[in-house]
């Protein structure tokens, strides 16, 4: 039952990244609600705490904000937001770890370069 | 806010034979505790004293009632399926709801049908006539209808497939737990329900051995996996359990530094079934 998540970080993170990406696929639309913490919680049999936790870190991230008694809403500007965030991290982290990667593999700087470029052609 | 339950120093003995030594608890509202020990262990004799069903030495409150005085008060507030629970096989579901409409004042009987009508029980059925998991059912949509304050679950999905499983947490958290309310449940399918729990207790030989929120777990306990040519380096560490995995060890940690840890490698959190066997396997620890 708990085939969803990893180990490698808590699941209230791991739920975290997960809520962001639906709301940078569009998926959550701006201004809308996202499920609340008990049909989240009873979807994924994780307990409130742990989703509570998740929406919270969104909602001081400015992703998302409560509206008293509705519950938790995309706020406006949200998925911009979160896409800035997102290709930030892709260029100072995923990047160089792609590259430190290729480079544990042996190979070499043009190749990865001429690879990528082939990739892109491909599509 | 008022403790669920709250135990002082329970002690039980069965002819000088001590089933719960010196055991202490405190669980608040709004909380799903996991109740994890070896067979044998005591769960089932602590469970049976919460529910007044077996007498104690030490201080017990359950919903601020005493379970051996207050009993019937106690019981119109916490709901119970034991591992024994069996039905009577010639009665059938719509009986049952009418006797739980009799006898308990706070049977919430609409309730009960509303949540069955979205399983496969028939009101019509017979016990003996449904499987396992049906009956798991009918027991879950009593408890839940009596509008219960503490749910106690005493190996709730033993002997069911996963389909039911499944359904049964999902049904527990959707159609009963919110923030006033509080789960105490014991299983040996700890993976399970390892991300439901929001609190855990791991009892051996009558003792507590552990007892704190799963986020207290997540700071105190670390885990590294280190490989073959690593494990010179692990001298100077001390950990409380070391077990083998594919090219190495690995090490898990209580109340060292997480800092001091990410030297040697990717920290992370044990899982509640490798903490059991790390804690089981180390006697006499007091968390």
């Amino acid at each position: 039952m708990t085939e969803t998540w990893n180990d490698k970080s808590p699941i209230y993170r791991q739920l975290k990244e997960r809520v962001a990406g639906l709301i940078m696929a569009g998926t959550f639309a701006e201004g809308e609600a996202v499920p609340s913490v008990r049909q989240v919680s009873s979807d994924f049999k994780i307990n409130h705490i742990t989703v509570s936790k998740a929406y919270q870190e969104l909602v001081d991230a400015g992703v998302l904000e409560v509206r008293r008694g509705r519950g938790m809403f995309v706020l406006d500007g949200a998925k911009d937001r979160l896409l800035a965030e997102s290709r930030s991290k892709f260029e100072e982290t995923e990047l160089p770890q792609l590259i430190e990667r290729a480079e544990q593999l042996g190979i070499a700087p043009a190749d990865l370069i001429d690879r990528i470029n082939s990739l892109i052609d491909g599509k | 806010m008022q403790s669920i339950i709250k135990a002082q120093g329970v002690t039980k003995l069965f002819n000088g034979f001590a089933a719960l030594n010196n055991v202490s608890v405190d669980i608040p509202a709004g909380r799903i505790v996991g109740l994890i020990g070896p067979n044998g262990a005591g769960k089932t004799t602590l469970l049976r004293c919460l529910m007044g069903l077996a007498t104690y030495d030490g201080e017990l409150s359950v919903m601020g009632e005493n379970p051996l005085q207050n009993r019937q008060k106690l019981l119109e507030q916490v709901a119970y399926i034991a591992d024994t629970a069996v039905l009577p096989s010639w009665i059938r579901v719509i009986q049952l709801l009418e006797y739980a409409e009799g006898v308990h004042p706070n049977f919430n009987r609409q309730r009960a049908e509303h949540f069955l009508a979205n399983t496969d029980v028939k009101l019509n059925s017979k016990i003996n006539s449904l499987s396992k998991g049906m009956t798991t059912q009918v027991h879950l949509a009593i408890a839940i209808s009596i509008d219960a304050k503490l749910l106690v679950l005493d190996e709730p999905t033993l002997g069911l497939d996963i389909l039911y499983r499944k359904r049964f947490y999902e049904q527990l958290l959707n159609d009963f737990f919110d923030e006033q309310r509080s789960i105490l449940i014991t299983t040996h399918q700890v993976e399970e329900i390892e991300a439901l729990l929001t609190d855990l207790i791991f009892i051996q030989n009558g003792k507590l051995i552990l007892s704190m929120p799963m986020e207290k777990i997540a700071e105190r306990f670390h885990q590294i996996d280190f490989n073959k040519d690593q494990l010179s380096e692990t001298h100077g560490l001390r950990p409380i359990y070391r077990s083998p995995i594919l090219g190495g060890e690995r090490l898990i940690f209580e109340n060292v530094d997480y800092q001091e840890l990410t030297a040697y490698g990717d920290v992370a959190t044990p899982s509640v079934a490798d903490l059991f066997v790390a804690k089981m396997s180390k006697p006499g620890a007091i968390a």
